[in-house]
This record gives C-alpha cells, sequence and structure tokens, in this order.
C-alpha cells in the first residue's frame, strides 16, 4: 500500500485552498462593502467580464479570491450560468441613457454637446503620497455648471445617417426572445453580429486592448476615429406578463463607437458596448470591430482570432493548465524520439547507409 | 392546488450542477455525436467551478450522465489520487451523489485525463475523456473555420503530408500522444492526448467513449463496435511507446504503460501508469481477494 501513502493528492489539494484562503482572512459583508464603494470601477470590470451585473456579487468574487481577476471572473459566470433567463429586457436605444459622459473626437462639438463627465484624461497622474503621510485626500467640491447637461443625448450617428453619412439601419427583424445567446450556445464562425458583440461585451479587458491596439499600431487597416463614446445608465426595461413595461433598475454601461474611412459611400463604423464604465476596452473593441470586415484571416484583427484569444475564462484557464502533469505525453514524446535517434545511430554503425537514388540522379 | 405542490423545494443548484437546460443541449450534442462517430459538434459548454482547461469539458458530459446509482471513477495521467483527478471526483460525488471509485471493474463512468485504462471496459461501461484540443488539423490549419471544412471534405491531405515528412526527416513517425485517427473510415480525431499504447483500445471497443473538450466547446464519441485507426502507411506500422518489456517497481506487474522515474546516478525506474492497476497487483501479492480485470495489453502485446 506503500503506492498510495506517497502521494495523497486529496490531502495536499485541501490544504494548499487552506493557505490560500488563510492568506486572505475572515471576508464578512464589511469587506465586500468596502470593495464594493471603494472599487466601482475594477468592480465595472469585472462585471464586464463576468457578463453578470451586480456590483456587491462582483465584490464578493473579488473579495474571495483576493483580487485574483481571472478567478473572480470564473466564479461569477459558473454562478451565473446557473442562474434561469427568466425575461430578455427591451434594447437600449443610445438617446434613452442617462448620460453622463459622452464625447465625440470627430467634430468639435456635436448636437447634445460634448459632455466630459467624471474622468482623469486631463489630470496630472501624480501619487498622492501625502495619503500615507497622514493627510487623508479630501477631492475638493464639484462646481456645478450654470446650466445642468441633459440627463439623455441625442445619437450622433442617428445626425450622421440623415445627413447620409452613415448607412440607413434597417429595422431589426429579430424578435428580441430569438437574438442569439453567446451564454446559451456555441461561438461559430463567421459569428453573427449578436454573438460578435456579445463577445467583445465580455472579453478581457487587457486581452482586447492588446488586439486593439495592435489594430491602432498598424496591424489592422483602420485608424480609428472615436465618433461617440459614451457613459451612462441604462434601463434595464422587461414585460411583467400582464403586458406592462417596467425598468427592473438601472446597469452603468460604457459604449463606443469608432470610424475610419468611407466604404460604399458611407462611413465605415465599428461599435462594442459592455456592462460597466470601461472605457479602455470599448475603443479597444470597437476598433476590432471596425477592422474585422476587411481582415485576412489569422491576423489579430480577424474576428476568429481576436475573440477566440480575448475569451478570458478559456485563456486564463488553458494557461494554468499547464501546470497540470503531463508525464504521459512526454512519455510519449521521449519514446518517439528515444527510437528515432536509436533508428539513427544504428544506421550510422552499419556505415554506408543504402541511398535510394532518384531516377534523375 | 399550490404553487409550492407544483414546484421542487428551491435549491441553490440544480441535481448534478448543470441546470436542465444545459443538460438538454448536452444530450443532443452527444446524441448526435453518437450518429456521427469522431465529427466535432460545437456546445455551448457553460462555465462549471473549474478553470477551463482542467477538464470542464469532461465534467460537463460526466454531469449529463451521471445519476445517483453511477459509480464514478477519474483519472488523470493513469492516477485516481492526481489532485485535479480528486478534484473532479470529489465535486461530482457532491453535486450528484454519485459513488466514488479507484477500480475500473467498479465504475459505470471513468472520467479521464490521457489514460484509458489498462483493464477491459465493458458495454455498461461510458469513457469520458478530456480533450485540451479536439482539432487535429490544428497543427496544419490553425483556422477553425478552415480546418471545419476540411473535415467536411474529407481532406487530410495536410495531415498525411505531416506524417510522411516526419518519416523523411527522423526515420519514423514522430507523434507522440493524440496520434491522429481516423474514426468510422469517415473523420480524424484526436483521441485526445493519450499515449499511442491507449489508441487501440479504442477500436471495436465495448464501451462508448465521449471526448469532450470545455473550453474549445467541441465534443465527439466513438460509439462501440465502431473502427479507430491510428494514420499510418502500409509499409510503416503503427508503432506504441516501446513500453512492453519494462516492469514497475512497485508492483512488479509488466507489460502495461509506464511511468518513467529518473534516479540518482543516472537510469530510469518505472512505475505502472494506471496506478490502482499497480495497487491491486500489491494487494493481490498480500493475499487480498482483489479481482484484477482481463487486460486489452498481455504479455506486452495487444489483444483485445
Amino acid at each position: 500500500m506503500a503506492y498510495v501513502a506517497t502521494r495523497g493528492g486529496e490531502k495536499a489539494i485541501e490544504q494548499a485552498e487552506r493557505l490560500f484562503r488563510q492568506d486572505l482572512g475572515t471576508i464578512d459583508a464589511a469587506r465586500v462593502e468596502t470593495i464594493q464603494q471603494t472599487m466601482p470601477y475594477l468592480i465595472d470590470r469585472v462585471m464586464g467580464e463576468a457578463s453578470l451585473y451586480s456590483e456587491e456579487l462582483a465584490a464578493l468574487a473579488l473579495a474571495q479570491t483576493g483580487g485574483e481577476l481571472s478567478e473572480a471572473v470564473l466564479v461569477l459566470r459558473a454562478w451565473r450560468t446557473t442562474q434561469p433567463r427568466i425575461a430578455i429586457a427591451r434594447p437600449v436605444q443610445q438617446d434613452e441613457i442617462l448620460t453622463q459622459r459622452r464625447i465625440s473626437a470627430a467634430f468639435k462639438d456635436i448636437p447634445g454637446g460634448q459632455i466630459l463627465g467624471p474622468t482623469l484624461d486631463y489630470s496630472h497622474r501624480v501619487l498622492a503620497t501625502d495619503v500615507l503621510e497622514g493627510k487623508p485626500y479630501a477631492p475638493p467640491a464639484v462646481e456645478s455648471a450654470a446650466k445642468p447637461a441633459p440627463a439623455t443625448q441625442p445619437s450622433l450617428a442617428d445626425w450622421q445617417r440623415e445627413q447620409g453619412l452613415l448607412a440607413p439601419t434597417g429595422e431589426a427583424k429579430v424578435a428580441p426572445e430569438d437574438i442569439p445567446d453567446l451564454t446559451r450556445e456555441p461561438l461559430l464562425f463567421p459569428a453573427s453580429r449578436a454573438h460578435r458583440l456579445q463577445s467583445l461585451a465580455r472579453a478581457e479587458t487587457g486581452g482586447v486592448l492588446a488586439l486593439g491596439y495592435s489594430a491602432m499600431r498598424g496591424y489592422g487597416n483602420a485608424h480609428p476615429t472615436v465618433n461617440e463614446l459614451r457613459l451612462g445608465e441604462a434601463e434595464v426595461v422587461v414585460r411583467h406578463p400582464r403586458g406592462t413595461e417596467f425598468s427592473a433598475g438601472r446597469v452603468r454601461v460604457s459604449q463606443a463607437e469608432v470610424t475610419s474611412k468611407e466604404k460604399g459611400g458611407f462611413l465605415d463604423l465599428g461599435f462594442a458596448a459592455t456592462f460597466g464604465w470601461n472605457e479602455v476596452k470599448v475603443i479597444a473593441a470597437a476598433t476590432l470591430d471596425l477592422n474585422s470586415a476587411e481582415a485576412p484571416v489569422g491576423s489579430p484583427v480577424h474576428e476568429e482570432f481576436y475573440l477566440y484569444h480575448t475569451e478570458s475564462v478559456e485563456a486564463s484557464g488553458f494557461c494554468i493548465h499547464f501546470k497540470l502533469p503531463h508525464y504521459v505525453t512526454f512519455q510519449s514524446t521521449l519514446d518517439a524520439m528515444r527510437d528515432a535517434k536509436a533508428k539513427k545511430s544504428a544506421a550510422e554503425q552499419k556505415g554506408a547507409v543504402e541511398r535510394q537514388t532518384e531516377p534523375a540522379e | 392546488m399550490s404553487l409550492s405542490s407544483l414546484t421542487k423545494p428551491w435549491a441553490a443548484t440544480s441535481y448534478g450542477f448543470l441546470d436542465a437546460s444545459a443538460k438538454r443541449e448536452l444530450r443532443r450534442k452527444m446524441l448526435k455525436a453518437i450518429a456521427v462517430p469522431g465529427c466535432q459538434m460545437p456546445y455551448a459548454s457553460r462555465e462549471v467551478p473549474m478553470a477551463r482547461g482542467w477538464g470542464t469539458g469532461g465534467l460537463q458530459v460526466t454531469l449529463t450522465l451521471v445519476n445517483p446509482t453511477s459509480v464514478v471513477k477519474v483519472i488523470d495521467q493513469g492516477a485516481d489520487d492526481g489532485v485535479n483527478a480528486a478534484s473532479i471526483r470529489r465535486f461530482i460525488s457532491r453535486v450528484s451523489g454519485a459513488g466514488e471509485t479507484w477500480d475500473t471493474l467498479a465504475a459505470s463512468i471513468v472520467q479521464s485525463r490521457h489514460r484509458v485504462p489498462e483493464e477491459v471496459m465493458r458495454e455498461d461501461q461510458i469513457l469520458v475523456l478530456q480533450v485540451p484540443n479536439p482539432e487535429p488539423l490544428r497543427g496544419v490549419e490553425p483556422n477553425i473555420s478552415i480546418a471545419r471544412q476540411m473535415h467536411a471534405d474529407a481532406d487530410y491531405g495536410k495531415l498525411w503530408l505531416t506524417l510522411y515528412e516526419q518519416i523523411v526527416r527522423k526515420g519514423r513517425i514522430m507523434q507522440g500522444a493524440g496520434y491522429p485517427s481516423m474514426v468510422n473510415g469517415r473523420h480524424v480525431m484526436t483521441p485526445s492526448p493519450i499515449p499511442r499504447w491507449d489508441v487501440p483500445k479504442l477500436n471495436m471497443a465495448k464501451h462508448l467513449t465521449f471526448l469532450s473538450a470545455g473550453r474549445e466547446k467541441r465534443l465527439f464519441a466513438v460509439p462501440p463496435f465502431t473502427r479507430v485507426e491510428p494514420l499510418v502507411f502500409s509499409d510503416r506500422p503503427y508503432q506504441v511507446e516501446h513500453h512492453a518489456d519494462l516492469t514497475c517497481r512497485r508492483s512488479g506487474v509488466s507489460g502495461y504503460f509506464m511511468n518513467e522515474l529518473p534516479i540518482d546516478g543516472g537510469g530510469s525506474a518505472f512505475e505502472v501508469s494506471d496506478s490502482n492497476l499497480g495497487i491491486k497487483a500489491i494487494q493481490q501479492a498480500e493475499g487480498a481477494a482483489v479481482e484484477i480485470g482481463k487486460t486489452w495489453y498481455r504479455n506486452g502485446e495487444f489483444s483485445a
């Protein structure tokens, strides 16, 4: 029975997990609440990648994984997939979003105006070391504008369509319940538009950034101009069985439209949207969307390439799986290599190898 | 009649973890996979509470097959107590109430990573192989859409060419584990990274084999009594690993696939890879009444 004793896998994994959890200490509601309140952008990123909108659950996932992002996303996705789909929300229209921030780089001014909203874009990125010296940083109060910005903003793309700059959109012919759902069916190629945008919406931020950036730098065929970037809150409008529509709550959303050059008489438009406020992700994702139409197969801007390789849970899981033992596969490779070597040296020892000559020689 | 009499009591998760819609989809795809042996069927591949690449595909199939009367054996690299095998087995039994075993003969479902047990599996057993990469053409065609087309056309020329080039360059086919094999004379599949030693066990086997890749969202099957033929040239016979003459230093069994263990001062020692076969051999030697089933290899020779 010594055979068994030398391994003891079950005990080892139990203790290894305990060690990890012991380092994190007791997780209570207060810790979860602190994370939720102090790290909104981290929560947003996790909610986007998990494709599950719940600030509280995202904070809990971060707490129990100690901020290991891919683990946090996996925990949330695994929970999400067990939940029933009880309703399908009405599509969100741009001019209905409660808009906190909305900018366009394509025009100096746009109908509805450029709304900067909350951003670090123009800040000096200086580490507030004073805080560590015992001087808490209290942000100065925001001075309200004389005239508050309207809660909703028109869609710039709609204006562009009226001007004949963008191709007209056909009326959606698909009933909401028939929109393909990436979480319930596999991604196949060529991907439906719904699948592509859903996949980008829950893609890993860093991955989308890396591939989107490669397109921006020149490995793509389109240099993006931000047509419209919008951060806001959207009502989740669902239908009661009695037929009345009502809002089940609001979700923070980001969306980006990027445009490049003329195609078929109209401006080409790339689009991306995600849960939470995550500007880098939606700009990079919209750039990938913009580039995909003419992307060469196998290039980083081809949809099969970027959708597969920015899938957070799949990519991280496969990467860490290489820690698993692979000694059977290795043994098999070793066997072929040794045999090939033995054959070669046997042939060399025999001296002159009988060469088969080509008929032409 | 009340609502509570019409519904089941609330539970945090469904029986066997996966909800009914996920299982229904999987069952449909599994039946389809049986109907077209070796052909990869795409499926949604829900997230499970385990990282992708760690057996999530095999797990989803097992969770769909399992019921409270099932007895589950899970092995990783041939061993039942490998850390990940232990974790998967514990999870399956926790969410399904199925029994656990290390004994191939006692199992109704065997979920495995990279090995087929040495004892012959029966008609009433199902083998579920975890698959990292379901696409045998990936090495010659990384684009999945093109590879799909190649399967549709039964266009395996590039694969044959790779094998031929290996013979020209190295004097033999260098493919290690996961040897590409023709199923039912139509679809080439990867048998998952099982050693070449194990591929003949799938040919005309009595048991049903599912191969499932969770991360890549593909599953395929080898139904019972289906041909599984490794791709070989008629003048270059299929070669399994040279393990026929090796002896396990712990159990004393020989003629099975072995793990090689480097030893101080050079040289190697060997231990049988099917760890429970080794354990049973030791127990038998100690006089315990343990049954060792008929094995696929006898005296190092394959003889199904």
